[in-house]
């Protein structure tokens, strides 16, 4: 097999020892440590900075732990030839990975799921009626993942729509939990999200206190799903005072 | 820039920016005439660089380099392969060059830059053909097992001279690379070694330590662009656009001649502008060796 493959042969990464495999998956009791020694509700420490790529009209340049993402918007721009006439602007999302954004390296391809969501999370907050007849293009590069890319996408996102100059309602933040069992963790890392029992996460706009997107999976109560939800809205406040601080930071600097 | 005049005349900032949009041949050479480029540069200087080792904690080696705007992450992941029967006891280097649509307004998704994959062939010829690692070092068991190196580069900011960047930046990543030690399993598979069990236990180690890969000599590249009467060192996008002949010349360390690529152009390349091509070169790369040398001894001193 290993002659047929000249051009590419086929490789795997080395993994840990099998003795350190061993070593079951945290369980996810009541006296349970997170991997990386958060409580419960406490977020990574979140990162913002507008301006990371000279080319696109606007961009920003999150970093969640080791969630790192770039996002680029380019436009408005003429169309695709093809499009019909439109009265309203378009809005076209595009997320990608880089090929050592996991762990194990991957292809680095297109992630259409994600691309669509955040085509969904940003069409609500975005006055497309300011574009007529264009197209907005926003980009998202992946860098590095560990876990809650999404909301990162989507948060970075709206800044960079935001450094472009596209008019929006508000800010865009997104936050999503992790349930087990009977407790909910807030920006799970992706050690724990593939343990999770269930997930859920908001996108809002926190000024107008108004949702544009909110996914739920996996076994949940009703009484949890209202916990989670609150949780979540609280976080996006607070995130979008951390991007909107990081907006004046830039517009200040850029005066001097 | 236009923020930087904002309290004075705008009316004149407006021509300006106009002129520059209709007759940018016009804007340049005007310019050009007084040894002064739009940017502020003389006509031979290289814009401001920086290189920052271990970018990608993930990967086994990982540089983000930036020239002007031009910005380059590239990551080395190591994996394990068979190796070739021709060659049982090489490893293999594997350098991909990738422009997502996040570096450029011209790059869309789906569509790929052309460029990608010209800079791409470039720049494993240039690696190879210079010498620079010795695939040997990256055999494991002979005939079994090797490792393959991913080199893979992403450029997140397109803003010209963009093999200059990726090539300083897939050499400051193998400059930083560490080989994992790995042992034998029971199953003839190669695992990771921790530090703490890496003694009890009864597997034959192949490498036993963490180690650098030796680099014999590294090269460096310089493009410069061909006008009729002038020479400009380290185009950005919107000289490269506008004036279309260039020469890429990569030199080693000791001042070899690595590869010289000046694929066709306008303006022809006589002798003496490529004598003068070479000696920017040749200041250009011990620039660029002292860069990495400060930030290799300053990763060894953490």
């Amino acid at each position: 097999m290993a002659g047929k493959s000249g051009a590419t042969p086929a490789t795997y990464s080395p993994s840990l020892t099998t003795s350190d495999k061993k070593k079951k998956p945290p369980l996810f009791n009541e006296d349970w440590v997170r991997p990386d020694g958060r409580a419960f509700q406490q977020c990574r420490p979140a990162f913002f900075r507008t301006g990371a790529v000279n080319a696109a009209s606007g961009s920003a340049y999150a970093e969640f732990g080791n969630t790192k993402v770039i996002v680029s918007v380019f436009g408005p721009r003429e169309s695709k030839k093809a499009m019909m006439y439109s009265d309203i602007g378009r809005l076209n999302c595009n997320v990608s990975f880089t090929t050592f954004a996991t762990p194990v390296r991957g292809q680095g391809s297109d992630h259409k799921e994600y691309s669509a969501m955040l085509h969904k999370a940003l069409e609500g907050a975005i006055i497309l009626e300011t574009f007529p007849k264009t197209t907005v293009d926003v980009f998202a590069l992946v860098l590095e993942s560990s876990g809650s890319e999404l909301p990162v996408i989507i948060s970075c996102a709206s800044l960079a729509l935001a450094d472009a100059g596209i008019m929006m309602y508000d800010l865009v933040a997104s936050v999503s939990v992790s349930c087990f069992s009977k407790n909910l963790v807030i920006d799970p890392i992706s050690e724990e999200e593939n343990n999770q029992d269930g997930s859920l996460m908001i996108t809002c706009m926190p000024s107008r206190y108004e949702i544009t997107q909110l996914t739920v999976t996996g076994e949940w109560s009703t009484p949890k799903i209202n916990e989670g939800m609150q949780l979540c809205l609280d976080a996006c406040g607070k995130l979008a005072k951390i991007m909107r601080s990081c907006l004046k930071e830039a517009a200040s600097d850029s005066q001097e | 820039m236009g923020l930087r005049n904002a309290s004075e005349d705008l009316s004149s900032e407006m021509e300006v920016d106009a002129f520059r949009r209709l007759f940018p041949l016009r804007y340049l050479e005007r310019h050009l005439a007084e040894s002064i480029r739009p940017d502020g540069r003389p006509l031979v200087k290289a814009r401001e660089t920086s290189i920052f080792l271990g970018a990608v904690a993930s990967a086994n080696g990982s540089a983000l380099v930036k020239i002007g705007s031009t910005t380059m992450l590239t990551a080395i992941k190591m994996e394990v392969m068979t190796p070739s029967l021709e060659s049982p006891d090489e490893g293999c280097l594997a350098i991909d060059f990738h422009m997502p649509p996040i570096c450029s307004p011209i790059v869309r998704p789906g569509r790929p830059a052309e460029a990608s994959p010209v800079v791409s062939k470039q720049l494993s010829d240039t690696i190879s053909s210079s010498k620079m690692i010795d695939l040997k070092e990256l055999s494991l068991v002979s005939g079994k097992a090797a490792w393959m190196a991913y080199l893979d580069i992403y450029c997140l900011d397109a803003d010209g001279a963009l093999f200059d960047a990726a090539l300083l930046s897939a050499v400051a990543a193998l400059s930083h690379l560490q080989i994992p030690a790995v042992a034998v399993n029971d199953d003839g598979k190669i695992v990771l070694v921790s530090d703490e069990d890496g003694q009890k236990q009864a597997q034959e180690p192949v490498n036993k330590e963490k180690r650098k890969l030796t680099l014999r000599s590294i090269p460096f590249s310089l493009t410069c662009i061909l006008h009729k009467n002038y020479i400009l060192a380290d185009p950005t996008a919107e000289e490269e656009s506008i004036m279309e002949t260039h020469v890429t010349i990569v030199l080693d360390t000791s001042g070899q001649l690595i590869s010289l690529y000046k694929p066709g152009g306008s303006v022809l390349a006589y002798t003496s502008a490529v004598q003068d091509c070479v000696a920017l070169t040749r200041q250009r790369v011990k620039e660029l060796k002292s860069f990495l040398d400060k930030e290799n001894s300053a990763m060894e001193i953490e």
